[in-house]
Order: structure tokens, then sequence, then C-alpha cells
């Protein structure tokens, strides 16, 4: 399934989107399917799965060691890639790889495009890649149909937001602060503001993350956009947790509680 | 040719690979500094400090004994006699000058060997900004009495504990820093890396470098020199002398990268390094075949670096220089020459293209050389009483 269609379903059924960030690799390589199909099962509408990085500029402590961990455990694209192809035919839901640039570069641009083409995978963000940096990357994302995503933050004037929303398919994925990932504390008003200004120029459904830790904070960002995007929070509970029997059932319960179902 | 280019590329090096939040600032300083550049008042008040607080013009030394040891005629770049022991001043007097005039109240910098570090905590003093230092554990570890004069100079160091905790990691936290604060905030970089415009503005910095060497050798030999020497870690000193020479095609550049304990356990990133992006460029990288940026190694602390500026790259692709690798024992073997003959104690980097002028001596002899002494040995004198000890 691709973004656009997510969106259009979520549309017809009057539901915004509910986005889990999970670093692969993390706990270790096995565990990134099971937590994937568990978190397909309990109603997550759009994966980002990250490709582990040894220089992750724009994160925070959390998925920082988290990435680290997966490195460890012997991550990378390859294995990500050979992994998720087991669990193809149960995954339902659509994927967004997010990435840094160099492990892209490195594998080559058209050959990672066309393992995620071979993989119905069409979401990509790769962090530290800004949208007009890269024309290759850009006409082969167009060549393999797939769904470029890429960030607009605080500190994105309206002449640049232009040109992003014109590149990026997919969704907008919102910056909620200026800073790396992990846990903050937020101005509505501010990311109302910036929300309001940037559907002026776009028909894309704009998404919120970075920093998104309670409840509370979701049901307010929820309500003036169309999806949120959890990270660093869902990473600090697998680490707290996975070696529990019940993890998995752990998970499940917590993100019930977190996307109210 | 101007480089870089409007989009900060040089060649096919270069680029601003940051996350979104950095794009506008990167915008807003490369402005405020093409308008700095024009502007009488700050060039004037840079050359006013360069003169009369850092010690500038640094001399360019004719070094007798060493010349008569190796057979060819070398002239020494003094920039070891600038205030705080280093070429690092020129940058960060210039950088913290544009600080001023963009009215950031804040500097951050990340330091390797210590040196950026002092001169950021410097400049920082001398102008009364607030300045915060990024230091690898392994560094604070190895370079104690830099961290120290950081200290007594009033910045604050912050140890970075992540990744291999050396200058690479240092980087990254700068850079979330600068994220994270970017409206208040400068983040004075200390060599030619990082996203357009930086490399740039620390190569225009550094440049007074050449610029006077070339006017001293013109003026004491009648000729330009047959050859530049220099050390290149992210290769901001090297760059300073090379590239007022650029476009005398008979002087020849020779940058000399860390080779640490042989191949594969260096820093020789543009001799064993590939294509890759670090740090908001696209130069030559130490990385694993997945793009995973490796572990580096030198016994200078300042060249412990795996990417390196991208206008280095750009001239090893166009063959404008020649880049080699010196090992660790070999630049401690540089180190102990310049001691013993010219009573100069040079740092670990720069000892490493002294070591390298055997090297040369061996198939150019009588030609005309000019190395750049990229800064003092006293930071260093606990590690090479150590190293010998072995």
């Amino acid at each position: 399934m691709t973004l656009k269609e997510k969106f259009e379903q979520l549309k017809k059924e009057n539901r915004k989107a509910f986005i889990v960030y999970i670093p692969f690799g993390f706990p270790n390589i096995e565990y990134t399917n099971k937590i994937i199909l568990t978190l397909q099962d309990v109603g997550v509408d759009i994966i980002e799965l990250g490709i582990p990085f040894s220089d992750p500029i724009a994160d925070g402590p959390i998925i920082q060691e988290a990435t680290a961990t997966a490195l460890k455990n012997g991550a990378n694209i390859k294995r990500l890639f050979s992994q998720v192809r087991k669990i193809k035919n149960k995954i339902s839901i659509p994927t967004v790889l997010m990435s840094y640039y160099n492990p892209i570069f490195r594998f080559g641009v058209e050959r990672f495009f066309s393992k995620m083409k071979e993989l119905d995978i069409s979401g990509i963000l790769t962090v530290d890649l800004p949208c007009d940096e890269d024309k290759n990357y850009l006409k082969e994302v167009k060549r393999f149909g797939l769904e470029p995503i890429f960030l607009v933050t605080p500190t994105t004037t309206l002449e640049r937001a232009k040109k992003i929303t014109k590149n990026a398919k997919g969704f907008i994925y919102y910056v909620s602060i200026t800073g790396v990932t992990g846990p903050k504390v937020f101005k509505f008003d501010d990311i109302k503001n910036h929300i309001q200004n940037l559907k002026k120029l776009t028909s894309l459904p704009v998404c919120i993350g970075f920093g998104i830790h309670k409840l509370k904070q979701i049901k307010k960002i929820l309500a003036f956009s169309d999806g949120v995007i959890i990270g660093s929070y869902i990473v600090k509970f697998i680490k707290e947790n996975y070696k529990n029997r019940f993890f998995l059932r752990k998970l499940k319960n917590y993100i019930k509680f977190l996307c109210m179902k | 040719m101007n480089l870089p280019d409007k989009r900060g590329y040089f060649g096919e090096f270069g680029g601003k690979f940051v996350p979104e939040t950095l794009y506008l600032c990167l915008e807003e300083l490369e402005a405020a500094y093409l308008d700095a550049k024009k502007n009488k008042e700050f060039i004037n008040e840079l050359n006013y400090y360069l003169k009369e607080y850092a010690g500038r013009p640094t001399p360019l030394y004719f070094a007798k004994n060493l010349s008569k040891y190796l057979g060819i005629k070398v002239y020494l770049k003094r920039e070891d006699l600038l205030h705080t022991g280093a070429h690092k001043i020129n940058n960060s007097l210039g950088q913290a000058l544009l600080a001023k005039f963009m009215g950031k109240k804040r500097i951050i910098a990340e330091t390797g060997a210590g040196q950026h570090g002092v001169s950021a905590a410097t400049v920082a003093r001398l102008f009364g900004l607030k300045c915060d230092i990024y230091m690898g554990e392994e560094d604070i570890k190895r370079q104690k009495m830099n961290v120290f004069r950081i200290k007594v100079l009033g910045a604050n160091v912050i140890p970075v504990k992540s990744g291999t905790k050396t200058l690479k990691d240092a980087c990254s936290e700068a850079i979330r820093d600068w994220v994270t604060n970017v409206k208040n905030t400068y983040y004075l970089l200390g060599s030619v890396i990082g996203p357009h415009p930086y490399p740039m503005i620390v190569r225009d910095f550094q440049s007074v470098i050449g610029r006077e060497a070339k006017k001293q050798i013109l003026k004491k030999e009648k000729r330009l020199p047959d050859y530049l020497v220099a050390c290149v870690g992210g290769g901001s000193n090297s760059l300073g002398l090379f590239y007022p020479f650029y476009k005398q095609k008979t002087v020849k550049f020779i940058g000399v990268e860390a080779g640490g304990l042989g191949k594969n356990y260096g820093a020789s990133s543009l001799l064993e390094g590939k294509i890759g992006i670090l740090h908001g460029t696209k130069s030559f990288v130490l990385q694993d075949d997945f793009g995973q940026i490796k572990n580096t190694h030198s016994v200078a602390a300042g060249l412990d670096y795996p990417g390196v500026g991208p206008e280095h790259a750009f001239y090893k692709i166009t063959g404008r220089a020649n880049y080699v690798s010196v090992k660790d024992n070999q630049a401690i073997e540089g180190f102990n020459l310049l001691s013993k003959l010219e009573g100069i104690i040079p740092a670990l980097e720069p000892s490493h293209a002294i070591y390298y002028l055997k090297e040369l001596a061996k198939r150019q002899k009588n030609s005309l050389v000019i190395v750049c002494l990229s800064g003092r040995g006293d930071k260093d004198l606990e590690i090479v009483q150590k190293y010998t000890k072995k």
C-alpha cells in the first residue's frame, strides 16, 4: 500500500495517522520483524523503519544509543532488505524507510530505490538531504515511482516550504521543534500556526514528529494535523521492556493506550 | 574559476547535506559572510586583531640547519608563533567577528587536539561571547593541558561520550547543539569541512597564511617555491597555504595525511577513503561497505578525523595536489628532527609534514619548499614522552 492510498483510506474513515518509528536491528535483528507485525496488528497506520547510521546528527541520546546497538548487532541495508522480504506478504500497511544519506549513497541510490520497489516499500525520508540538494536522487525517486518525504521545520521560510511541498509526496513531515529527536516541551500555538500556513501551500497530509512523549501532546497535535509520529518514546519503551517474556503483549497495550484504541 | 560554485560545490564535492532545520541559518551565514567580506569596517577590524592580537604576519623562516641536513631549501611558515600556538586563531578571529556582526551572543565549537577549542575560547573572551566547546572524552584524556586552558579562559568544555569519543563525535554533538539553539548560537567550525559555506569561509580566513608566504618568498628568493607541504586532517592549514597559489601551476602542493599505525589503522581519508557524505559535505570519507563511518587513529589528535574538506577532494581528483601519508612513528621522528636541528618544537600535526621532507629530499634535491608549521608542540610533550618510553 502506498502512503497516498493510506491517507485516502484514513480520510474516508475520518481518522488521523498514527505513525511509529523503530530503528532496524534494535534490540536485535530478529526482533524487528516481530515488532513490525505487532505494531501493524494493533492498528499503527504507517511504520517508519530507521536505517542505523554511525553518526546520526539529527538524533538525541535515545535513538543514538539504539542505533549504536543495532550496528553492533550487525544491522545494515542489505540485512534490512532481506529481513523485510521475509514478512513482505504479511505487511499490509505502508512502510517508510528513514535514513541518513551516506548509507544510501554508498549502497547506490538507484540500487537502493530498485530494492525498495521490489519490496513494495514506497516512502523514503533522508534526514540530512534537503529537497533540492541532489538532482539525481529526485530523478531516480520519480523514475521508481516512490514517495519522497521531506522535513519542514520551525525555521523553514514560506519560500522554502513551497519548494519542499512541490518535491514531496506521501506526506509532509513537520518537525515540531528546532532540535534533535527525544522528549520535548511544546508551544502548541506556534506549531498550529505553522501547520495552518503549510496547509495553504499543499494538499498533502501534514504529520508532526520529534519530541512527542505524552498522550496529552498526541491529542493536541492530532487536533490540527493529519497524523503524529512517535519515535524515541517507543524506542525507550522497547529498550526498557524487551527482555520481559510478555514484551510483545506489553507493547501492544502500550500502543493501544497511545493511539487511543 | 571561482570555487566553490553558487551551490557550494567544488566540482562534485561539497554541498549542504543538513537536516532542514539548519538550511535557513546556512543561507543567513552565507549572506552575512558575503556582506562582511566587502565591509571595510569588518576587514579593518579583522586585520587589526590579526596583527595586534594574534601576531601576524608570521615569519617565513629559512630553516638553514634542516636545509643543510636534507639537501633542499626549506622555509617554515611560522604559524606556531601565533597567539594560542597554532593557525586556528586566524579562522576563530574571523568567525567570531562575523558572529558579532550577526548579533549572535553564544558560540559553540568542536575540538580534537584542543587547539581550535582554545582559539575559540580565546576569541569568545576577546569579544564577550558565551562559549561552549564540544570535545570527545578520549581527546579530553590525551589533551589535558588544552582542556585546562579552555577552562581558564572561562569557556565550558562539554565531554562527548557517544561513538568513538573523538573529533568526529564532537563535531556531531556540536551540530546537534546548533540544530537546537540555532536562533542565538553561532557554530564556529574549526576546519574546511561541514556544509557550505563553512569550507569556503574557513579557507578564506586561513588564506592569510598563503598570501603572506607568497609575498615573503618572492622577497627572499625572488621566485615562487617548487613545493608547498602541509599536514591534512580536515585540511584548514594546508588549504590556507595552498589556495593563494592555486593558479601558479608550477607550485606543486603536497598534503600529508595521518597514516597512524599503517594501512586501515590511520586517518588518511583522501588516500584510503571513498566518496561519501559526512557532517554536511560530500568528500572522501573513511567508511565501510555499508556507509558506516570508520574509527580512525593518529598520534596527532588534530588529524584524527575520518573526513576531509571537499576542496581537498577536488584538488585530489583534478590532480592539483598530491596526497601522501606519514605514520605515527615517522611523525615522532619529524618532531625530533626539527627540535634537534632548529630548536623549534613542532606540534605532532605538522611533524607529519616535517617528516615528509625527508622523502621529498630523496627525489628532489635542491628544490625550494615551504612547509606550514601549523602549531607548536607544547601540547604534545606528554604524548611524545609516553611514546618514546614505549
